[in-house]
């Protein structure tokens, strides 16, 4: 019951998922393909939910949907004036060329999940996946990489400034 | 004195009611976790459904809904009016309640008119986007705490609470940082100057907000040892020195000051109403009619609520009675404790929602640049601070008192503070009583 419960989920979840990612790429209104973003992000989350990964899933809500692409939907609002709509592609040559990428990454994926077969499930620790067992992770094993990436970040951020006011 | 007795009277059947209602919401949330079993689904699965209803469902919406009119009434109140009092059922205007009626006819049935130039899709979306966030939150509110009881023959623990997700102050940001699509796609999706405007004012207020937010809690995140709203409510009923409970009105003010203002802020209420600012651009919500302006304009009612839930779990002790705590967890049952405890929580969530109808009407709305400066130069820098202080606090005394001792004096100072430059207005003996007469009171 609970296993066929979690499996309704996953379809609930990945369906969307699918449907709004290729929303991001078939729109031709920058906006509709930014909230197409959005809705996959939050999919995604869903997803990561049912692998018992919370912490992760809240992250991506919160940084990716949440700020990231607020900030990505206001510039497009604010620097799109007027019908922005792409027009549709009158090159065979690039029609031609996207097909044959499409179908590779599909085969190139069917062939992965093809190769890999049913896998054994595992169970999960109980503290698998809590804020506590993340936070000891990246605060004693992957101490280096988090404090580059927080180096990295107020590097952007000063350089932003720097860019964008000429009289500090 | 007829009114003094009239509000001694309303004051003790307000928490007397709640905790009626916090029974009678265990009792269903118990049957439905039998009727449930009896069908044959797996435990808690009954009593999770039932509190989905009944907590998101029913007490935030008829909570938000009479907000609308608590607001018109209060509105009035303050502005020594009479406010609605025209809809009149066997002559009796019961306060105005009637007027929920006239406004949901009116809204279903207004004409439905949608501009020509917009997004069609995205224009349907947006009242949706801004619905729904508000209403996900309330799911790790934790409300009423578990029970033991014996459902169809099986031990299970019976709690008013949708979802105990372990990281549940995350997913209070993470579902509140989704709520700016809502504003800022009706804005844009309208194609009108003024929505547009409307739009990205809240979208550039609510994202600088949600920084100071977040940082505001980080304090009674470490104070606390959880994320999860539940423990940090539990942990809240230990005392200090014996005697003072470890709330977090005590521990952290100076968070529960950035926590709340960084909130009102959210729920786009009138200090902070440039979104919508009446007077100069209507708002975000301009060209939408009936229902679709309803659910907008409803929204923010339900952002009120969970916003006044989420504060009294984490800054007022949650569901934890404060007062008598001890005398009634001996001389009650476990489900009457229970309910005076729900009770308790439910009074604390009215008290704040009252609080933010009075802030609504008695500040005037900031200018735009105020705004960013209030958030960029006061709430971050403090808040950041309080992260800091708390944590060295804490690291120095781990038994949380010496935060209690420094959380005291910060209070007082707030209150030395706020003394100091209270201005005092002079007011004519005979002017209050003569615009009452006016006004019919």
């Amino acid at each position: 019951m609970i296993d066929r419960a979690e499996v309704w989920v996953f379809w609930v979840f990945a369906v969307p998922l699918i449907m709004a990612s290729a929303g991001v790429v078939v729109a031709r209104n920058p906006v509709n393909s930014a909230m197409s973003l959005v809705a996959a992000f939050f999919f995604l989350a869903g997803i990561y939910v049912l692998l018992t990964a919370h912490l992760l899933a809240f992250l991506q809500v919160l940084v990716y949907a949440g700020a990231i692409m607020v900030l990505f939907l206001f510039v497009i609002m604010l620097l799109t004036t007027g019908d922005q709509d792409f027009e549709r592609t009158r090159l065979k040559v690039m029609q031609v060329a996207g097909a044959f990428g499409a179908a590779g990454v599909v085969a190139v994926v069917v062939l992965a999940v093809n190769r890999l077969g049913p896998m054994p499930m595992s169970a999960v620790p109980s503290n698998f996946g809590t804020v506590k067992a993340v936070g000891r992770l990246l605060y004693t094993q992957y101490l280096l990489p988090f404090e580059a990436t927080s180096l990295l970040l107020l590097v952007a951020i000063v350089g932003a400034v720097v860019v964008a006011k000429q009289r500090i | 004195m007829r009114r003094f007795l009239g509000m001694v009277l309303f004051a003790i059947c307000v928490p007397l009611s709640m905790v009626l209602l916090g029974r009678a919401v265990y009792w269903l949330v118990a049957g439905a976790e039998y009727l449930a079993t009896s069908l044959g689904a797996p435990p808690t699965y009954g009593a999770a459904i039932a509190n989905v209803i009944l907590l998101m469902l029913v007490f935030v919406m008829t909570t938000a809904a009479l907000l609308t009119i608590g607001e018109r009434k209060w509105s009035a109140m303050i502005q020594n009016r009479i406010g609605p009092n025209r809809i009149r059922v066997f002559g009796n205007s019961a306060g105005g309640i009637f007027f929920l009626a006239a406004d949901a006819l009116k809204m279903l049935t207004k004409e439905n008119i949608n501009p020509s130039q917009r997004s069609r899709v995205l224009y349907e979306l947006a009242p949706m986007a801004a619905f729904a966030p508000s209403f996900a939150l309330f799911a790790v509110v934790p409300v009423g705490p578990a029970v033991d009881s014996v459902v169809n023959g099986v031990r299970t623990t019976v709690a008013l609470q949708v979802a105990n997700i372990d990281a549940g102050l995350l997913f209070v940001f993470g579902i509140a940082s989704l709520a700016v699509y809502g504003t800022a796609l009706a804005g844009w999706a309208s194609n009108s100057k003024l929505a547009i405007l409307g739009g990205v004012r809240a979208s550039s207020q609510m994202i600088s907000y949600e920084v100071s937010l977040g940082l505001a809690l980080v304090g009674s995140m470490m104070a606390y040892q959880s994320l999860r709203l539940e423990e940090m409510v539990r942990a809240q009923g230990q005392l200090l020195w014996g005697f003072l409970p470890a709330l977090g009105f005590f521990l952290q003010p100076v968070g529960l000051l950035v926590f709340f203002v960084s909130a009102f802020a959210e729920t786009k209420r009138t200090p902070f109403d440039l979104p919508e600012g009446e007077s100069e651009i209507v708002g975000y919500f301009v060209e939408y009619p009936g229902m679709k302006f309803g659910m907008l304009f409803l929204a923010e009612f339900i952002e009120v609520v969970v916003l006044a839930a989420i504060t009294a779990a984490i800054f007022f002790g949650g569901w934890h009675p404060v007062l008598f705590e001890g005398w009634l967890r001996e001389n009650l049952s476990p489900i009457w404790f229970a309910s005076v405890c729900a009770g308790a929580f439910l009074t604390k969530v009215l008290l704040l929602c009252w609080l933010q109808l009075i802030v609504r009407w008695t500040l005037p709305r900031f200018r735009f640049d105020q705004i960013q400066k209030l958030c960029w130069k006061v709430l971050l820098p403090v808040a950041l601070a309080n992260v800091f202080i708390t944590g060295a606090l804490i690291l120095v005394d781990p038994s949380l008192e010496l935060l209690g001792l420094v959380g005291l004096v910060e209070i007082a100072a707030m209150a030395v503070i706020t003394a100091a430059v209270s201005r005092k207005v002079e007011v004519p003996a005979h002017a209050h009583a003569a615009a009452a007469a006016v006004a019919g009171h």
